[in-house]
C-alpha cells in the first residue's frame, strides 16, 4: 500500500468506516510507515473536530449542568472520604 | 515518504476565548487533577457543540440532554486518558461524544428507524447538513461558518455518504445497502469527500 493509499484509508479509519477486510491491510501499512503513520492518523482526528464545529451549537437545559456538577462533587467527596483510617 | 501536515487550527481553543482565559489543554489538565471548576468551564465552552453533535446523531432533545450529561461525566472520569501530545481536547471530546451517541442510537434500537428516515430525507431535503452561509459570514471568520462552508462545498453525493458514515456510524456496506449505491462508489465518494475536507482544513489553518 502506498502512503497515499494509506492516507485515504486513515481518513476512513478515524470515522470507523473501514470494512473488516480492509483493516488488515491498513494495520500492515500502519506498521510499515511507523511514526509517520501514527502522526497522520492523529491528525485525521481533526476531521471529527471539523464536523462538530460545522454544526450550529444547541442550547442545553440549565438543569443539566447543575446535575452534572452535583454528581461530580458527590463523587469527589466520596473519593476523598473513602480513604482508610 | 511524505510527511504528515497537521491540518487543524493551532489556536488554544476551537472557540473564541476572553483574554487570559485558560486554554482547552489547561482545562483538561485541571480536570485530570480533580478540579471541578475546570470541568465547569469546559462545559460552558463546549456544551453547545457537544449537544449539537449528539442531536445530529440521535434526533431526540430529551435523550440528547441526558447524553450530554453522561458525556461530560465521562470526560471527568476518563480525563486521565487524554494526552495533549496525541491531539486537541475538542477532538478527543468529539470522538468520545460520537461513540457514545452512536452506541445510544444502536442500543435504543432506533437505528433502523433513523436509517429509514434518512433514506427518505435526501429526496425531500437534500443534505440539510449545515445552514446556507453568506459571503459576509465567511468574511467574518467564524470558525463554524468556515467549517460549514467547506463541507457545503462538497458535491451532494459526497456529503450524503459522509453524513451516513460520520453521523450515523454506518459502514460502507450499510451505506451501500441503504442508498442502493455500489460499494465501490461509496468508498470512492467517502475517500474523495474526506480528502477534500482534510485539505480544506489545511488551507484554513492559517486563518483560524
Amino acid at each position: 500500500m502506498s502512503f497515499e493509499e494509506f492516507q485515504n484509508c486513515a481518513r476512513l479509519y478515524v470515522i470507523g468506516a473501514l470494512e473488516p477486510e480492509e483493516l488488515q491491510d491498513f494495520e500492515a501499512a500502519r506498521k510499515q510507515y511507523g511514526s509517520a503513520a501514527e502522526d497522520f492518523i492523529n491528525q485525521c482526528y481533526g476531521l471529527h473536530e471539523a464536523f462538530a464545529l460545522s454544526l450550529k451549537p444547541a442550547k442545553a437545559s440549565d438543569a443539566i449542568k447543575e446535575r452534572l456538577m452535583s454528581m461530580v462533587r458527590e463523587r469527589s467527596q466520596g473519593q476523598s472520604g473513602s480513604h482508610p483510617a | 515518504m511524505p510527511s504528515a501536515v497537521d491540518p487543524t487550527p493551532k489556536a488554544a481553543s476551537a472557540v473564541e476565548l476572553e483574554p487570559g482565559a485558560p486554554s482547552d489543554v489547561d482545562l483538561m489538565l485541571g480536570i485530570q487533577s480533580g478540579d471541578a471548576d475546570a470541568l465547569s468551564q469546559l462545559y460552558d465552552r463546549y456544551n453547545g457543540i457537544v449537544k449539537a453533535l449528539i442531536l445530529r446523531i440521535i434526533h431526540n432533545e430529551t435523550e440528547a440532554d441526558d447524553l450530554l450529561q453522561e458525556v461530560f461525566m465521562e470526560i471527568w472520569n476518563q480525563a486521565k486518558n487524554f494526552s495533549p501530545q496525541k491531539g486537541k481536547p475538542l477532538g478527543w471530546m468529539v470522538t468520545l461524544t460520537r461513540r457514545r451517541a452512536i452506541d445510544a442510537l444502536r442500543k435504543r434500537q432506533a437505528y433502523a428507524r433513523a436509517a429509514e428516515r434518512l433514506q427518505a430525507e435526501p429526496e425531500q431535503q437534500p443534505l440539510a447538513w449545515v445552514e446556507n452561509v453568506t459571503e459576509r459570514e465567511v468574511e467574518a471568520g467564524d470558525t463554524r461558518v468556515l467549517m460549514a462552508k467547506m463541507i457545503n462545498s462538497l458535491p451532494e453525493a459526497q456529503q450524503q455518504v459522509i453524513e451516513l458514515a460520520f453521523f450515523q456510524g454506518m459502514s460502507q456496506r450499510e451505506i451501500a445497502f441503504h442508498t442502493n449505491i455500489p460499494l465501490g462508489t461509496v468508498k470512492t465518494r467517502l475517500e474523495l469527500g474526506l480528502k477534500k475536507i482534510y485539505d480544506g482544513l489545511k488551507e484554513l489553518k492559517d486563518e483560524l
